[in-house]
């Protein structure tokens, strides 16, 4: 009995190392950041929790009347573009730089004023966390005297163990068609 | 049993260090001011508000980075992710967990990213500091809070990040805040590298890149014969977080409350 349980429990062991190591997080993963979050309903989101579905992610702030609205625009856009199955697979996530002025309530506001579909994620960082997560984006802002903030506008495509798969740079409301490629074939592959 | 002697000199040491603006953690406190930064971004007004911080006195050395590396082992170069760090990091390192008898245990640790000094400073609660709180207290020098109209002064900041650098040379003496080495043979990281958004050679084409950034960026320099905070600004402007550099460093910094 002893022996069959030592059997057991070994194998058992066997299996969970195995499940660990294909749970490992790759190097390059954004989700090596233990940053912390809310979203627009003033949940806890930690930023490692994103992990498990691709996701298109990408920087602004509430009070932003000029490229933020074509950023959300823009990922509308592509959105349309994709199969239902496709659009189900696909997570979106705005993130804050602005933590201090966007409040879940300014969030809600944010997401009703783009009718923005459901599913979309506002999430807001903890106040020290905005440069760390703009940072392992690859995204650089500056808050200006008068309260805006330049930033780089860019979609970022993550897959789902949070390695960066695509950019697309924000001219306009129109999709960039060579990154919809880019979602699309990641999508393929899960 | 060898060492006891250094240990009570560095017990007898301790106090002394601890002089006036130094709470006894090897921060000074800097306090604020206005102040007109040599870097113009797009605003018109050049006097910017700096709030009351606190300073290390002197960059994080090896021994200080190897004990945080002990303490937080996956910012060792052998474990560390590759979203936060390059083939370079703490390369110059005998080992993954220590310098090594070759480097100064206190000389400034470099080869650091961006991520690594952030981790560091966010474990001792304090934080990097920004451009311009480096660049208000990189203006004292050993007796004047503000010694950039001396052109003498001056002239010496262009050796900064050299070897040659004022604070390079053995027994240089602090700022006026106390605090030293900041014109020394290191540059150092500031929290906000990548708000630097300093694209000049780009600008003005028509290639759309202006669009890249919300609002058209106009970097100019107030005063372009501040060579140490122009090559400095320049430098690390032009800097990915996970890069890292043979004479780049970091100190942490504190708001104060």
């Amino acid at each position: 009995m002893k022996f069959v349980s030592f059997f057991l429990s070994a194998a058992l062991a066997f299996a969970g190392a195995a499940q660990a190591q294909s749970q490992a997080l790759p190097g390059d993963s954004v989700y090596h950041l233990q940053a912390s979050t809310r979203d627009a309903a003033g949940q806890p989101v930690p930023w490692p929790s994103l992990r498990g579905q691709p996701r298109v992610v990408s920087m602004f702030y509430g009070n932003c009347h000029l490229m933020c609205p074509l950023i959300i625009e823009n990922a509308k856009s592509l959105q349309k573009q994709l199969s239902p199955r496709e659009r189900a697979k696909l997570g979106i996530a705005m993130v804050s730089l602005d933590p201090a002025r966007d409040t879940p309530a300014a969030m809600r506001e944010v997401a009703q004023r783009h009718r923005v579909p459901d599913g979309w994620q506002f999430l807001i960082p903890s106040d020290n966390d905005v440069r760390a997560i703009a940072s392992v984006l690859d995204v650089r802002y500056r808050f200006r005297e008068d309260g805006s903030i330049n930033h780089t506008s860019v979609l970022v495509l993550l897959d789902a163990d949070g390695r960066i798969r695509a950019r697309s740079e924000v001219a306009g409301a129109a999709a960039d068609p060579q990154f919809l490629i880019q979602i699309k074939a990641l999508l393929a592959e899960s | 049993m060898k060492r006891t002697p250094s240990v009570v000199l560095l017990v007898a040491l301790v106090p002394a260090l601890a002089g006036a603006g130094d709470a006894g953690d090897g921060y000074r406190a800097v306090p604020g001011g206005d102040f007109r930064s040599s870097v113009r971004f797009e605003e018109t007004t050049r006097q910017v508000r700096v709030a009351p911080f606190s300073m290390m006195s002197r960059p994080v050395s090896n021994a200080q980075f190897a004990a945080f590396v002990q303490r937080q082992p996956q910012w060792r170069r052998d474990r560390v992710p590759a979203v936060f760090a390059s083939p370079g990091y703490l390369g110059h390192w005998a080992t993954a967990d220590a310098p090594g008898d070759g480097l100064d245990p206190e000389a400034p640790v470099v080869h650091v990213t961006w991520h690594a000094a952030d981790a560091y400073c966010r474990e001792q609660q304090a934080r990097l500091p920004t451009f311009v709180e480096w660049e208000y207290a990189a203006a004292a020098d050993a007796t004047r809070r503000d010694a950039r109209a001396d052109p003498r002064w001056r002239m010496q900041l262009v050796n900064d990040g050299t070897p040659h650098a004022m604070d390079a040379a053995p027994g240089a003496p602090a700022n006026a805040y106390g605090l030293h080495g900041l014109h020394g043979a290191h540059w150092e990281w500031s929290e906000d590298f990548a708000s630097l958004l300093g694209d000049g050679d780009r600008r003005g084409q028509q290639d759309g890149d202006s669009l890249r950034y919300c609002g058209a960026t106009a970097l100019a320099f107030n005063d372009p014969g501040d060579y140490g905070v122009v090559k400095r600004f320049v430098l690390l402007s032009a800097l990915q977080p996970g890069a890292t550099l043979g004479n780049l460093g970091f100190r942490c910094a504190r708001s104060t409350p």
